[in-house]
């Protein structure tokens, strides 16, 4: 069913839905695999995700038919480390997140009334890499070859001489391209939040969800690094033995925990938050009122996203950490309680103050209530140090991290799942099936991880493979077991039902469950273009406020409403107020994204066989595709060479110093500054706390060349700053010479830092302190190779005419990079020249 | 830039944690610096200059938050424009709550030895 061939349509409204159609039409065959929209891609990601969820599921089922009866031999006991690792593995890192990415994708435009996100290529090529990385990981189990150092691979553990298959290396680069996916939805979905808002909604009135999402992807973009950089090192130490995690040459397994767990328990909020915020969209539906104390939730989401920075500490309590200082982080983790204690108030109170429905949606937010509560009473209790010393390792933990996870994500999902399936389809689901899965779901899981915490306080270790019957551990694994298998029974009758639902389930009506956000108010199924016309707003609750808007959308009757110029166009509006600044025009269909995504699965693949020539080609392939994507931009004739508006409406973005583009690589860069700053915590705790590290009494790196260097990266940026400035001020004269000047001067930085290194004579696989010092300058000469290119890529499209003061942009986003490569590259010399040089080195 | 230190600019909604967040890392990065460089002698009770250091830094740290928080309810009572208004009390809220999470991370300085 599709509202766009409503027969009361005018001619002229129809002819303009066919014209969105066309120039929005998603490929089929082939052509299919171009597809940038984000309806569709928030799609693949979810169903991507459903599949990984019954992988890890069957993994899990495999586990508890191991340890359902003492002395079981089912399974080996390396097979069965390599199953919880991977169940583990599989759960977080290609379910949970990337199913909550696919769904705020394909939420968020509809949510703040915009037609896709602001980088479409950017959500396809991330949905690649998590594909490719996914496939490439899974492909481990099939090979025998599945990583069994347990989902935190904790060193030395994983490192090459107690793991020395390709387990290790299947996880360290799996997981590495699947987080580019995981940065890439990030970046997109901060800067679409902040920039592409219809008209009139300001930031205090955008919906909760779309605060939460906002928090979640802060928290990616910030969260992750971490555990990339901790990738990378432990995968350098595994292929080339340079020692960053190994003691004897002065480098400390314990920076693997913190680099770890300083993305690792973020996750967990990662993973919370969206599901929250289908709990604050979902109750006031159906509690019939607008949720109480908005102000409060959004207090309370940012308190979340900063305070879960703070706990890393606390997965660590048994190290040998002084108690003053494991002190900090027990009272932090505490902390954390008040926030979410906060959120549930309101949630309760909006429906004690409304007049609540009973539904299938609200019975899952009911299970979640239960169960979320329930597992953040036992993380309180695990933020008492002397109690988590009792139970740290056992099955006490993964019972709390499972009613964390599971009520705090799997529930709320699943909810959501029934409240947006005929949104997505136009179908109702079948209230009977989906009552009786959450009954087999709800006491399945409680089942198997009630009675998990008495396991585990009885003593039984997370990861044995078996236990003797003496252990008294008999019943309670089998009634865990028992609960397992009833869950999975649950989770059948669930898919029975959706899949049932899209050819049996009733028509849905327009807004089935009388909900206030604008995603009901556009045709279901959704058109790629979402809506034919951009509402101006000022409401939380627009279709409880204008319940007409439906209608008068779909009649054109709103903004944005021509398509003659035949481009992509969504609202570029204030992040603050929601006035609007600038038209955004959108890329269409490109086969680049997966063009760029299959030749970095060709590194990662080739990095796993250890065929390092075929990865440096492939990696030259994959930046050569990259920066043929970034070609298609600006006044490129499949961009936007026309720069035409309607009459009052704002500029085309590109035509703008301050379009969407400056703040993607703004929120990059704190992704990269994020990889920095945990390198830079690498070298100073490496010097501080490993008992074998060896700072040499001068530092081996030439003076005058990194200052040399230095001084070619502050003069094109004072460059580049400068033809900045003369654009603004719509002069464009000598700007592609000056462009080349800068790309020469970052190649002559480029060729110094070579020096630097070469002239070093650095002995990487002998000591931590080379091989960080050796990381650190390949850092920044990649950076500056980066700048170089850029500035050269600049200089030929202002020869072509795709940017000039017309089309100001792209020097101002190229800027941006150089201003961030001048803050590292000082800051960095500071850190291993001067405070080396002038603290002295230990003999 | 004046207008990032408004105190009713939504960038205040970050600011307590930010603060909160940087002297977290000051004192137990500072500690672990200290612990290893200049530890104090193992019989000596909680007066140590570490735990000295830790106190002073927490209570500077929490006057500081008190004072941006009233400096937020005195805006946001100012402010003419709704969204400010929500801004500023948001933002007093959570500079508040900065401040109770510093004293009470700190806090334990009191009671523990730092290096043991």
């Amino acid at each position: 069913m599709s509202d766009t061939k409503d027969a009361s349509l005018t001619p002229d409204t129809r002819q303009l839905h066919e014209g969105l159609a066309r120039v929005w039409a998603n490929p089929r065959g082939l052509g299919a695999l171009t597809v940038v929209n984000h309806t569709t891609l928030g799609l693949r990601f979810m169903a991507t995700g459903a599949v990984f969820f019954l992988i890890g599921g069957l993994l899990a089922m495999l586990i508890r038919t191991q340890l359902a009866f003492p002395d079981n031999n089912f399974m080996s006991n390396e097979t069965y480390n390599q199953v919880f690792t991977m169940h583990g593995t599989v759960m977080m890192f290609l379910f949970a997140i990337p199913i909550l990415e696919g769904l705020a994708i394909y939420m968020i435009p509809k949510m703040i009334g915009a037609r896709d996100l602001v980088c479409p290529r950017l959500t396809a090529f991330g949905y690649f890499c998590y594909l490719f990385g996914g496939i490439i990981l899974t492909a481990s189990l099939f090979l025998d070859m599945a990583p069994s150092s347990g989902w935190f691979m904790y060193t030395p553990l994983s490192s090459g001489e107690y793991s020395p298959g390709s387990g290790s290396d299947f996880w360290l680069l799996g997981i590495t391209f699947v987080e580019i996916s995981a940065l890439s939805a990030g970046v997109e979905l901060v800067v679409s939040i902040l920039r592409t808002r219809t008209e009139g909604m300001a930031l205090h009135k955008m919906p909760l969800f779309a605060w939460y999402i906002l928090a979640m992807a802060l928290m990616i973009v910030v969260g992750f690094p971490p555990l990339i950089l901790g990738s990378i090192l432990l995968e350098l130490e595994r292929a080339t033995g340079m020692p960053f995690f190994d003691p004897a040459g002065g480098g400390d397994p314990v920076l693997w925990a913190h680099l770890f767990w300083l993305f690792g328990h973020p996750e967990v909020y990662i993973i919370f938050l969206p599901g929250a915020g289908i709990v604050a969209t979902l109750i006031p539906v159906f509690a019939r009122r607008p949720i109480v104390g908005y102000g409060w939730v959004v207090a309370a989401i940012v308190i979340m996203g900063f305070v879960s920075f703070g706990l890393w500490v606390h997965h660590m309590f048994t190290l040998g950490i002084p108690q003053l200082a494991t002190a900090f982080f027990s009272a932090a983790s505490m902390l954390v309680a008040i926030p979410t204690g906060i959120q549930l108030f309101v949630w309760l109170s909006t429906l004690w103050l409304g007049r609540p429905i009973m539904s299938l949606p609200m019975l899952w937010i009911l299970g979640f209530l239960v169960i979320f509560v329930l597992g953040g009473l036992t993380g309180v209790m695990l933020a008492l140090v002397p109690f988590n010393w009792q139970v740290h390792d056992t099955h006490f933990v993964v019972a709390h991290m499972h009613y964390v996870l599971v009520g705090g994500m799997l529930f709320p999902l699943l909810a959501g799942l029934y409240y947006w399936l005929p949104q997505v389809s136009g179908r109702m689901p079948s209230e009977r099936l989906g009552k009786w899965s959450f009954w087999l779901i709800f006491l399945g899981f409680n089942l198997t991880f009630l009675i998990m915490h008495w396991t585990g306080l009885l003593g039984m270790r997370r990861r044995v493979f078996t236990y003797d019957t003496a252990m008294g551990w008999d019943i309670y694994n089998l009634i865990s077991s028992i609960g397992g298998f009833m869950m999975a029974g649950g989770v059948a009758l669930l898919i029975i039902d959706v899949a049932l639902h899209f050819r049996f389930g009733k028509p849905a009506p327009q807004n089935p469950w009388n909900a206030d956000g604008l995603e009901w108010a556009m045709p279901k199924p959704p058109t790629p273009y979402n809506f034919v016309s951009l509402p101006r707003l000022e409401t939380r609750n627009p279709l409880w406020d204008v319940p007409e808007l439906p209608r008068t959308l779909l009649e054109g009757r709103h903004g944005l409403a021509t398509i003659d110029h035949g481009r992509r166009e969504t609202w570029g509006s204030d992040p603050l107020t929601g006035k609007l600044r600038e038209v955004v025009h959108l890329p269409t269909n490109s086969w680049w994204p997966l063009l760029a995504a299959l030749s970095l699965a060709v590194v990662c693949i080739s990095l796993l066989v250890r065929l390092y020539p075929l990865a440096a080609v492939a990696t030259l392939i994959a930046v050569g595709f990259l920066l043929r994507w970034s070609w298609e931009n600006g006044a490129h004739p499949k961009a936007a060479p026309d720069a035409t508006v309607a009459p009052g409406q704002p500029p085309l973005h590109s035509r703008t110093m301050n379009g969407p583009g400056v703040w993607t690589m703004s929120v990059s860069h704190l992704a990269n500054g994020s990889l920095y700053l945990s390198l830079l915590f690498g070298w100073f705790y490496l010097w501080t706390v490993a008992p074998e590290w060896r700072m040499p009494e001068t530092s081996p790196l030439s003076m005058p060349l990194l200052v040399a260097a230095g001084l070619a990266l502050t003069l094109g940026v004072l460059l580049l700053a400068k033809l900045v400035r003369r654009l603004r001020r719509r002069h464009d004269a000598g700007l592609r010479a000056g462009m080349n000047v800068a790309a020469a001067l970052g190649a002559l930085q480029s060729t110094l830092l070579i020096g630097v290194v070469w002239l070093a004579e650095l002995a990487p696989t002998e000591s931590a302190h080379d091989a960080t010092l050796l990381v650190a300058l390949l850092y920044v000469l990649i950076h500056a190779l980066l700048g170089a290119l850029l500035c050269l890529l600049q200089g030929l499209r202002v020869g072509y005419g795709f940017v000039s003061a017309e089309v100001p942009l792209e020097p101002v986003v190229v800027l941006r990079l150089w201003y961030y490569n001048l803050v590292v590259y000082w800051s960095l010399f500071v850190a291993i020249w001067v405070i080396p040089t002038v603290l002295g080195g230990a003999p | 830039m004046r207008h990032l230190l408004s105190l009713t600019h939504p960038i205040h909604l970050v600011g307590g944690h930010t603060i909160w967040g940087i002297w977290f890392i000051a004192i137990y990065g500072g500690l672990s610096v200290a612990c290893s460089v200049a530890p104090p002698a193992p019989g000596r009770d909680t007066l140590t200059g570490i735990n000295v250091a830790v106190g002073v830094s927490t209570l500077a740290t929490a006057a500081l938050l008190v004072w941006l928080t009233w400096a937020c309810v005195r805006a946001s009572r100012r402010a003419g424009v709704r969204r400010e208004r929500f801004f500023g009390l948001v933002s007093a809220g959570n500079y508040l709550f900065a401040v109770g999470a510093t004293l009470f991370v700190g806090y334990p300085a009191v009671f523990l030895p730092p290096c043991l």
